[in-house]
């Protein structure tokens, strides 16, 4: 018998309400994940690209404290690469409206700040939060289901809402880790670095923003990525599942947006013949677009909203109905055909979510 | 001034529970008072779906549960932080340790954080558990796991402790100490225990009171005293020597004796002797040569009562429930 050993005692005191249950679920899996070290490897590489886009807010406002802003604007129409990374040149080309002569500091800071974080937020850090999600989110439901450990649960004062809640809670964290933060960071640190004072004033709804982008891209993926893991005992199963709605809508909007750009080249040969204009073909055309930034980095010219053709088809793909939503929020593209139908996309994937997880999460206990 | 009514710990009132077209749960009304009870029945009796009704896991399709006078489907919160459970099935949350395991379960239950802890090595201590508490729990042997996971159910001191085959993979000596610790806490700290389980000399060793359930009905239900007691009072009397001899005799001096064959050996069977009667019977054995080694009140194995009743069970006209039986005045408390 332990020296310690006081027998069974009786414990009256009060006890702790359903947020906390939230809490302890939510804390008890963060830690069982971060044991995973490749969890730990993506978390910090996915700060990665932080460090890049900063590099780009450092340069525009060295640029600006330095009075060369317009010669800056110059080398950004001529594709000249001005931040070491190429995304200050594509971002600025565009910025300026290619009058690099009338640069109006603050407008121009807004607007390159405000595209170079939808450019973080979309690009890198959406694509690093599908991988994160995917290797953590599979084994939250699945592997209770596996090993019972949902009876660990239902049997205390433990609901369904606090359960979903609690691993919600989980993956809810790591992705505001990585998009998030970084992303308040970035401005945070362009505050810093600015020759302005008042630039945390003049700014300061793009932190706000950031915010409620970020809740935007969690909410709907963790509710979809919980949703599969519930619906399997076999994580690979859940984790296939995830990985592969985003790289089959991926290719379906890829291929629909590729044959509306084969139509629309069609319609404009036709066009050409009916004019009888001796024309270069019209693909090329398209790519002998005199903007630098069309040729150069052309991901981040998408990213950051800079393309103002609309995606007809965004609300076919997560990842795109996702940046649709989030150019609305930063204010970049707000017309509502480029953003209702993402929107509608998100809202399904939210509410069928919550409706497969209400189904399935207690299942084992009524079967 | 009046004490204030306790409410009883569950009280199921034709109760239904339906899987599809298959009926489950029958029309099964019991009661579980302080004390231990113990319900038996067959593999597929509906022993697991009825721990369920208790916890509000399904809903009813008929009928009504209490469990410490709450309804357990529309308050479950109230019903399972006064119900503590271990469940037949190993559960347990991948890669926590025992005693991770137990402070868990003391966090879902609402305790604070650093009580919580407190209360967990505290509990481990009293279920003998020692430094394997800190291994993971899926690397621990079968009576550890069993150990974490009665620890776990009791950490948040419930007022009632449900437990699903508790003895499963348990050594003779764990399986004494597990039955301790289930007497210690009805009998000294007042908690309700709810055994289910397979395993009859457990449930006669410590139960107060048993509920046999088959086929979705209850078939049986009272204290064990009462149902392993013969339809006529009889005593049991062996001894070594003539055993017929002394049955002549105990007959010629007017008590009913016979010799039967038990599994034990040869016993006499006496109807119940008035006291006056008890010294010609001690008088018999010596004057024949009999040296008695047991007389005692006979009583039926619980084996056989379960036995009996399934076979009853069976029969294609098998009795409803609530049409008796075997059930004595005063329902099963």
């Amino acid at each position: 018998m332990p020296l310690h050993d006081v027998g069974y005692r009786a414990w009256n005191s009060r006890r702790c309400g359903p947020s906390a249950t939230v809490w302890v679920i939510a804390v008890t899996g963060i830690r069982l994940a971060w044991e995973s070290r490749w969890l730990r490897r993506l978390v910090f590489f996915a700060w990665s690209p932080a460090f890049l886009f900063a590099a780009s807010f450092f340069a525009f406002e060295q640029a600006v404290d330095e009075g060369r802003l317009t010669a800056l604007g110059e080398g950004a129409q001529v594709g000249r690469n001005l931040d070491g990374v190429g995304m200050l040149g594509t971002v600025l080309a565009d910025a300026l409206g290619g009058d690099p002569d009338e640069v109006d500091v603050e407008s121009t800071r807004r607007l390159v700040w405000t595209r170079l974080l939808l450019a973080f937020m979309r690009s890198p850090q959406a694509i690093l939060l599908a991988a994160v999600v995917g290797l953590v989110a599979p084994t939250l439901i699945s592997r209770d289901l596996r090993a019972k450990a949902w009876l660990v649960y239902f049997t205390r004062p433990v609901g369904r809402t606090e359960y979903v809640l609690g691993k919600s809670v989980i993956l809810l964290l790591l992705v505001l880790v990585i998009t998030m933060l970084p992303a308040v960071a970035l401005w945070l640190m362009g505050v810093l670095v600015s020759p302005s004072v008042t630039v945390a004033l003049e700014t300061w709804d793009l932190p706000v923003r950031v915010i409620v982008a970020s809740l935007v891209l969690a909410v709907p993926t963790v509710l979809l990525a919980l949703a599969y893991s519930s619906l399997t005992a076999e994580t690979r199963i859940a984790s296939f599942g995830w990985f592969a709605t985003w790289v089959a809508c991926w290719i379906a909007h890829a291929a629909l947006t590729t044959a509306d750009v084969v139509a629309s080249v069609r319609e404009q040969q036709a066009a050409a013949m009916e004019q009888d204009e001796p024309r270069l073909p019209a693909y090329r055309r398209a790519n002998a677009s005199p903007d630098p930034f069309r040729s150069q980095f052309r991901w981040l010219a998408r990213a950051a909203g800079i393309d103002a053709r609309l995606d007809r088809w965004a609300w076919i793909s997560p990842y795109h109905a996702l940046g649709a939503v989030q150019a609305a929020i930063f204010g970049i593209d707000r017309r509502p055909a480029a953003w209702m139908p993402a929107t509608a996309t998100l809202l399904l994937m939210t509410f069928g979510s919550l409706a497969i997880l209400a189904w399935r999460v207690t299942a084992p206990a009524k079967a | 001034m009046t004490a204030p009514t306790v409410p009883i710990p569950v009280r199921l009132t034709n109760v239904v529970k339906r899987y599809g077209r298959r009926t489950v749960l029958d029309g099964v009304s019991l009661e579980v008072t302080p004390g231990i009870t113990g319900l038996v029945g067959p593999n597929g009796a509906g022993k697991s779906t009825l721990v369920r009704a208790i916890l509000g896991l399904v809903q009813l399709a008929g009928g009504e549960a209490r469990v410490f006078g709450h309804d357990p489907y529309r308050h479950p919160r109230r019903v399972r932080e006064a119900v503590g459970v271990v469940p037949e099935d190993e559960c347990s949350v991948p890669g926590l340790s025992g005693v991770e395991m137990v402070r868990y379960a003391a966090r879902l239950s609402g305790l604070p954080a650093t009580e919580a802890l407190r209360r967990a090595h505290e509990v481990l201590d009293w279920c003998d558990a020692g430094q394997e508490r800190y291994r993971p729990v899926e690397t621990l042997s079968v009576g550890t796991r069993q150990k974490v996971s009665f620890a776990a159910a009791i950490v948040h001191d419930p007022a009632m402790v449900i437990l699903d085959e508790p003895t499963n993979g348990l050594d003779p000596i764990e399986r004494r100490a597990m039955l301790g610790r289930l007497t210690t806490l009805a009998r000294k700290h007042g908690k309700t225990i709810f055994v289910s389980t397979h395993v009859l000399p457990d449930v006669q060793a410590i139960c107060d009171r048993v509920i046999v359930l088959a086929r979705g009905r209850v078939r049986l239900a009272g204290s064990i005293a009462d149902l392993t007691r013969p339809a006529r009072p009889e005593h049991h009397l062996t001894g070594t020597g003539p055993l017929d001899r002394l049955a002549e005799a105990l007959t010629s001096d007017g008590l009913q004796a016979r010799v039967t064959a038990s599994e034990t050996g040869p016993l006499i069977e006496l109807a119940s002797p008035r006291p006056d009667q008890l010294s010609a019977i001690w008088s018999a054995a010596q004057q024949n040569g009999v040296a008695i080694r047991s007389f005692a009140p006979a009583s039926r194995p619980l084996e056989q009562v379960f036995v009996e009743t399934l076979r009853q069970a069976e029969q294609p006209n098998a009795a409803a429930p609530g049409d008796g039986l075997r059930e004595p005045a005063g329902g099963i408390r």
